[in-house]
Formats: C-alpha cells, sequence, structure tokens
C-alpha cells in the first residue's frame, strides 16, 4: 500500500534525524570504562609505589574515591607513574585521563590543561638539615643550594616570585632532593607542606621551618575540553567532604605531622 | 488499486481485528482507514510538538528562573561576605587614626551593611535551593560559620579598640583573632559560597546542552510527522475527488491549511525557542557567571592586598595569592608581580594576548554598550594593580609602611571601587541580554498549552466533518 510505504520511509528518515541528535563532542573520561591517572612515585603521604607494584598515599586515595564516585571498580582505576615534567603534556595527549599528584593548579598550567578540585590547599614551606639553626624564612636561603626539581614550581616561587638569589641545584623527584640534603649535596628544599611533612616523620636528620610562602592549590588536571568530566570530578571532591572521607584520609596520612590540616572543603577552580 | 488486495506481510490477527472494526475493504472502510490514519498522525504531530514545548519550558524554568537566578544570589552572597572580612582587616589595620580613606567608623558601617547583605542573600539563596536538600544544607552550614565569625570578629573588634594602636598591624591577641576569624572565612565559609554559584553554573549549563539540542530534535520531529500528516491529508482529498468526481473537499481543505500553519507555528516557535536559551546562555548567563567569579576573586584579592600589609608573618603568602588570583581575573604570563604589572599594560594597551575572565569577556563582545563598559573595567583593572604596585614598593622600602597603608586605605580604596562599580555595570548589560531572552522565551511559549490541544482538536474535527458527508452517502 502506498501510504504504508511513505510511512515506511517517513520512519526511516525520522530515524536517521534523532540519530543525528545524539553522540558529538570529545569523549569524557567519565564515560570511560577505564580510569588511568598519573601519579607519583616517591612522594610518601602522597602517592609512593610499592615494592609490589602497588600504590599508596593521600593522592591514591583521593583518586580512587574519585574513581568510584564515577563508578569505575577498584581494578579499573589504572595508576600510571608520570614525571614531574610532563604532566600536562600526558594529559594533553591522552596518556593519562586525570593526573593526581600534588598538582598545584597554577595559572601557567592552566592555559594547558583544566583542572578540577583543588581537593587540598597546601602551602610551601622549607625543610633544611637539623643541624642548620639559620634559616628562619625564605629570605634566608638567599645564597644557599635550594633543589630544583624539573617541571616543579616550587623553586620558581622562591627564585622567582619572591626574587631570593638562591643557587639551584637541579633533581628529577623530591626523593632525590631528601638524598641531597641529606648528604650535604644541597641545603634547603622548599616545597608543599605535605611533601616536606612526609619526609619529616620518615627522616630524623631534617627540620621543619614553618615559614609558609603559598597557596598552593592541588588539583585534578584534566584535558580542557572535558568540562563534564571536570565538574564530575568536583561533585566527588565535594562528597568526599561532606561524608568525612577527606577529613579520615587527611588524619590517616598526615595526622602524626604538626601540620594544621583543613577538613572542609576548598574553593574550586571552577571548569571550562 | 484493487479491493482484494492486503499486503501479505499483515499478520492475520490484525487483518480479523482492526481491518474488521473499519472495514478496510469497502469504500467507506477505506474513507474510515484514511481518517484513521490523519488523526493518528495528528496525534504523533500533537504529541512530539507538546514534548519539545515542555522541553524548551524545562530549559527555560532552570536557566532563567532556577540556576541562573541561584547563580547571582550566591555571587551576591560571596561579594558580601569576602567585603565584610576586607572591612574589618581595614578597621584593624586603621587603628585609632581617623583620617585614612574614610575612616573608621565608615568601614564598620560597610561591615554591618555587608553582614546584612550577606544574611538577606542567605535567605534568598536558601529560598531558591528549597528543591535540592544538599544545597540547603550547606546554606544552612554557612549560616552557621558565619555566626562563628561574627563572634570573632566582634572580639577582635572590641580587643583593638580597647587596645587603641597607631595605623599598621594590630596587637598579637587582635592578630589571633582576626586570623581565625579570615581562617574561617577563608578556608569554610567563602568556599561553600563559590562552589555553591558553581554548581549552578553546572546546571545551567547541562540544562541548555540538553534542552537546546531536545528542542531542535523535537522540531525535527514536528517537520516530520507534519510532513506525514500532509501527506495523508492530500492523499484522502486525492482519494475523494477521484472517488466522489468532486475537485475539492472544502472542509478537509481547511484541516489541511490549519494544518499547515500548526506545523509552522510550531517549527517557528522552536526555532525561536532554541535560539532564545541560545542567547541567554551565551550572551548573557556565561558572562554574568564568569563577571560573578571575577567579582569574588578580585574583592578577594583587593583583601589580600590588605592583609599583606596586616599580617607581615603571612605577608609572601599573602602576595603569592595576590598574584594567583590577579592572573586568574586576567591573565598574562609573568612570573612575578613586576612582570605582571608591566605585562598587564602592554597586553591590555593592545588588547589581545591576555586571558582570564576579562580575557574572555573581550574576546566575545557582542552586545551594545559592552564595549565601552569593558574597557571602563579593563580601565579600573590597570588602576587597581598600578596601586597595588605603589604599595608594595612602599611597603618594601624602610619607613614606608605607614605611607603604603595610606595608600591603602585612600586611593587604592577609591580606584578599587571605581574598577568594582564598573565590573557591576558590565554584568548588568549582560544580566539585562539573559532576562530579556528569558523573558522573550517565556512570551513565546504563552498560549500553548492551550492553544496547541485546541488547534489539534479543531484539525480533528475539521477532517471528521470533511468525510462524514461522504460516508453518509452510503447510508
Amino acid at each position: 500500500m502506498r501510504v504504508g510505504r511513505i510511512l515506511g520511509a517517513a520512519l526511516a528518515l525520522a530515524a536517521a534525524i534523532a540519530g543525528c541528535g545524539t553522540g558529538g563532542g570529545a569523549k569524557s573520561v567519565a564515560g570511560k570504562d577505564t580510569l588511568v591517572v598519573g601519579v607519583s612515585k616517591d612522594q610518601p603521604g602522597l602517592g609512593q609505589r610499592q615494592p609490589d607494584g602497588t600504590f599508596k598515599g593521600f593522592d591514591i586515595d583521593v583518586a580512587s574515591y574519585i574513581g568510584a564516585h564515577m563508578e569505575k571498580t577498584p581494578k579499573n582505576v589504572v595508576f600510571k607513574v608520570v614525571q614531574y615534567s610532563e604532566r600536562e603534556k600526558a594529559v594533553q595527549t591522552g596518556k593519562v585521563d586525570l593526573v593526581v599528584s600534588s598538582y598545584s593548579i597554577t595559572p601557567e598550567r592552566k592555559t594547558k590543561i583544566a583542572f578540577a578540585g583543588p581537593y587540598y590547599v597546601a602551602h610551601q614551606d622549607t625543610l633544611v638539615r637539623r643541624t642548620d639553626t639559620a634559616v628562619h624564612n625564605v629570605r634566608d636561603l638567599s645564597g644557599r643550594r635550594l633543589c630544583a626539581v624539573n617541571g616543579s614550581v616550587s623553586w620558581q616561587r622562591v627564585t622567582v616570585e619572591r626574587n631570593v638569589p638562591a643557587r639551584l641545584v637541579p633533581a628529577a623527584t623530591y626523593g632525590d632532593c631528601l638524598t641531597k640534603l641529606t648528604s650535604d649535596s644541597l641545603d634547603a628544599i622548599s616545597t608543599d607542606d605535605l611533601i616536606l611533612a612526609g619526609f619529616a616523620l620518615e627522616n630524623n636528620a631534617v627540620r621543619f621551618v614553618n615559614a609558609p610562602i603559598s597557596d598552593e592549590r592541588y588539583g585534578v588536571g584534566i584535558r580542557q575540553d572535558d568540562v563534564t568530566g571536570c565538574e564530575d570530578v568536583n561533585k566527588a571532591i565535594t562528597e568526599m567532604y561532606l561524608d568525612g572521607t577527606a577529613g579520615k584520609l587527611l588524619k590517616k596520612w598526615f595526622g602524626k605531622t604538626d601540620l594544621k590540616l583543613t577538613t572542609t572543603v576548598p574553593q574550586f577552580e571552577g571548569c571550562g | 488499486m484493487t479491493l482484494t488486495s492486503a499486503p501479505p506481510s499483515r499478520p492475520p490477527a490484525r487483518r480479523s481485528g482492526v481491518a474488521r472494526a473499519i472495514r478496510v475493504r469497502s469504500l467507506p472502510g477505506r474513507i474510515r482507514a484514511f481518517a484513521f490514519l490523519v488523526i493518528l498522525a495528528l496525534a504523533a504531530v500533537f504529541a512530539v510538538s507538546a514534548l519539545a514545548v515542555q522541553d524548551a519550558r524545562d530549559g527555560l524554568r532552570v536557566i532563567g528562573h532556577d540556576a541562573g537566578p541561584q547563580v547571582v544570589a550566591t555571587g551576591d552572597l560571596y561579594f558580601a561576605l569576602s567585603d565584610m572580612d576586607a572591612q574589618l582587616a581595614a578597621v584593624l589595620l586603621m587603628g585609632r587614626e581617623q583620617n585614612l580613606g574614610s575612616g573608621r567608623a565608615r568601614a564598620l558601617q560597610v561591615y554591618d551593611q555587608r553582614r546584612s547583605e550577606a544574611h538577606r542573600a542567605l535567605l534568598q539563596g536558601s529560598n531558591l535551593a528549597r528543591n535540592d536538600p544538599a544545597e540547603q544544607q550547606t546554606a544552612r552550614s554557612v549560616l552557621d560559620a558565619l555566626g562563628r565569625y561574627e563572634q570573632l570578629a566582634g572580639q577582635a573588634l572590641q580587643l583593638d579598640q580597647r587596645q587603641s594602636h597607631a595605623a599598621g598591624p594590630p596587637s598579637k591577641e587582635v592578630g589571633d583573632l582576626y586570623t581565625q576569624a579570615t581562617n574561617l572565612m577563608k578556608l569554610d565559609v567563602l568556599p561553600k559560597a563559590y562552589n555553591l554559584t558553581l554548581d549552578n553554573g553546572t546546571t545551567v549549563r547541562r540544562t541548555y546542552e540538553s534542552k537546546h539540542s531536545e528542542v531542535l530534535a523535537g522540531r525535527a520531529w514536528v517537520l516530520l510527522t507534519g510532513l506525514v500528516l500532509l501527506v495523508i491529508l492530500v492523499g484522502l482529498q486525492v482519494y475523494l475527488a477521484v472517488h466522489f468526481r468532486r475537485l475539492v473537499n472544502p472542509v478537509l481543505a481547511l484541516a489541511t491549511v490549519a494544518s499547515m500553519i500548526l506545523i509552522a507555528a510550531t517549527v517557528g516557535v522552536l526555532t525561536s525557542e532554541a535560539d532564545h536559551l541560545r542567547k541567554a546562555k551565551n550572551d548573557g548567563f556565561d558572562s554574568v557567571l564568569s563577571l560573578s567569579r571575577a567579582r569574588a576573586i578580585s574583592n578577594n584579592a583587593n583583601a589580600d592586598e590588605t592583609r599583606y600589609l596586616l599580617d607581615p608573618a603571612l605577608a609572601d603568602t599573602y602576595e603569592q595569592v595576590y598574584l594567583d588570583k590577579s592572573q586568574e581575573i586576567l591573565y598574562v604570563p609573568a612570573g612575578n608581580l613586576a612582570a605582571y604589572y608591566k605585562q598587564l599594560d602592554q597586553r591590555v594597551a593592545a588588547r589581545s594576548g591576555f586571558m582570564g575572565f576579562l580575557g574572555t569577556e573581550a574576546q566575545h563582545v557582542t552586545l551594545p554598550g559592552q564595549k565601552a563598559a569593558l574597557d571602563r573595567t579593563l580601565r579600573g583593572y590597570q588602576g587597581v594593580q598600578h596601586d597595588d604596585s605603589r604599595l608594595r614598593s612602599l611597603a618594601t622600602t624602610s619607613g614606608g609602611r605607614h605611607d603604603a597603608i595610606v595608600v591603602r586605605m585612600g586611593t587604592a580604596s577609591q580606584h578599587f571601587a571605581a574598577y568594582d562599580q564598573a565590573l557591576v555595570r558590565l554584568t548588568a548589560i549582560h544580566q539585562k541580554a539573559f532576562q530579556n531572552a528569558i523573558r522573550d522565551g517565556d512570551d513565546g511559549l504563552s498560549g500553548w498549552n492551550i492553544g496547541l490541544p485546541a488547534a489539534a482538536i479543531v484539525i480533528a474535527l475539521l477532517v471528521l466533518a470533511g468525510v462524514r458527508p461522504r460516508l453518509s452517502e452510503f447510508r
């Protein structure tokens, strides 16, 4: 029947139109089966690789919480070590979906990637050898040998932002810095108190100066165009503070240090 | 067309049911079948139209009357809260000196004013959030924390007045009370208010993305089902013309014309609704949100400038967060404040090469008056940064601290107020575009709840009236 044929054709066309309405845009990490999270491997308390290849630390627990909130099973949250200097690139190229690695939100980094969070606001402080009693604040680092980790903003906050003429000693990781500090190859490490607190707990030969010079907002690095994923991560972080998990995790990893921990949700950077 | 053939694919069960009911094998049966198809197609047009109109209505409600206004309310809340803390810092910095800027009494007056504004915005916010338990919980905890803040601030003010110090950092006890108060504000209250703004921004964005595309998809469905309806109507007309030797059935022709008008009107209204939604979001809301955030961050940075003078122990941190916030408001590549001031002037003069909230705004000039308002805002912002540069260089030269405080309380505070006003005016332009688009959208849909079903019923009655005389010829 003619009418039947016309109706049939119309329905086919309708299906085609309806099909056009869906999809479009790059895939959000929220919809992926497996979440690949870039982390660091040698930061006690934050992100540290164990001899058996697993990871542990505050960053790891936060990433796991975010993964669970995005309905990923623990098996489908995969951790991958990312070098400090390669974090932006790893996100941009899709090598990792998220970076959770004591990763400070900075205006410069924001020109390349987006940040969900911050999930915590740390403060930059300084670690020296216990025997070195002359360092009281960042200006006392003038002329001293300061550890400069490639890709970290911390040493720049001292030498560029604060204009303190410290002598820079390059290192690949903060683990390296600590080795060099205790072996007298350099005089000071200036970076986030959460990182330094972990070191100070494990090592008796070093001392915390306790003169903060910055707010370090730890963000979750994510592709710039993935606004949905970024919003979902923010939801997870909000939930993490609301249900008390954040407080528990902070206590679990840093409760033994002298740090004053903030257990209320930080002011987010905003997505898109 | 033969009367005997029936499509072989049709299941026998249906033939014995539906086919018998309308007696499709006879001429009147076929007319009835045609009429039935027309009504079916009309029902489809009605259904997809009603759904699409509802989508547009939902979009307008969330964006225009719920989450959208929430962004403004929470933005006002943030401003009032952060200015409370800024005024408190100013009062403590002034000490007993009466002739700094507008004076201690005026600052205290502004503090009180902001406090009642904050309470009002909180009340309004929790009214708007009555459907969202999480937001309500947040509003309540902000209120609790604000109570604690006011208590600490009151203690600090009282103690400071009793101790009566020269302009500059107050005593350690007062300083400690202030640190507790400002930390409560900075770490607890303000983040919650800011995140509420962002949450509502997310709601608007997601609603827009789904509703805008659903309205457009709905429009395609209206076109398609409308086309089917018209084809069947014309088919019926032709069928009647062939079998009854009449050229036109006027009532059916009227139904066809009415259907065409209905379809065209529906497609038209959906097109303009999608456009109103787009305008509300892109020309209005997006800028209102980012400029509200810019205002929040600006006010906070301005207070950090005061805190830099107030708390020498944390001066380094306050300077770093000031740079960070400045770059969020207007980004130019710069590793320290000296480089920032320089790059700012160069790039703003060139009107290119800067990003951040004001950079995004500068790249999206679409509204009348926006350019002039933007220029005023940028000039104001430069003025604020020039003061900052002067103030910091005074504060770091020996004996210059008092002069820095004079600048802070005097010109810097006036220039900041001028910048803030310019920002508010710029925001108002977008706010107006937003409200206009929402109002146009609401107006465009008014009457559709009744008009659409009424039109469908009228067309159905016309169709029945058109075929009835033909059917009666068989009685």
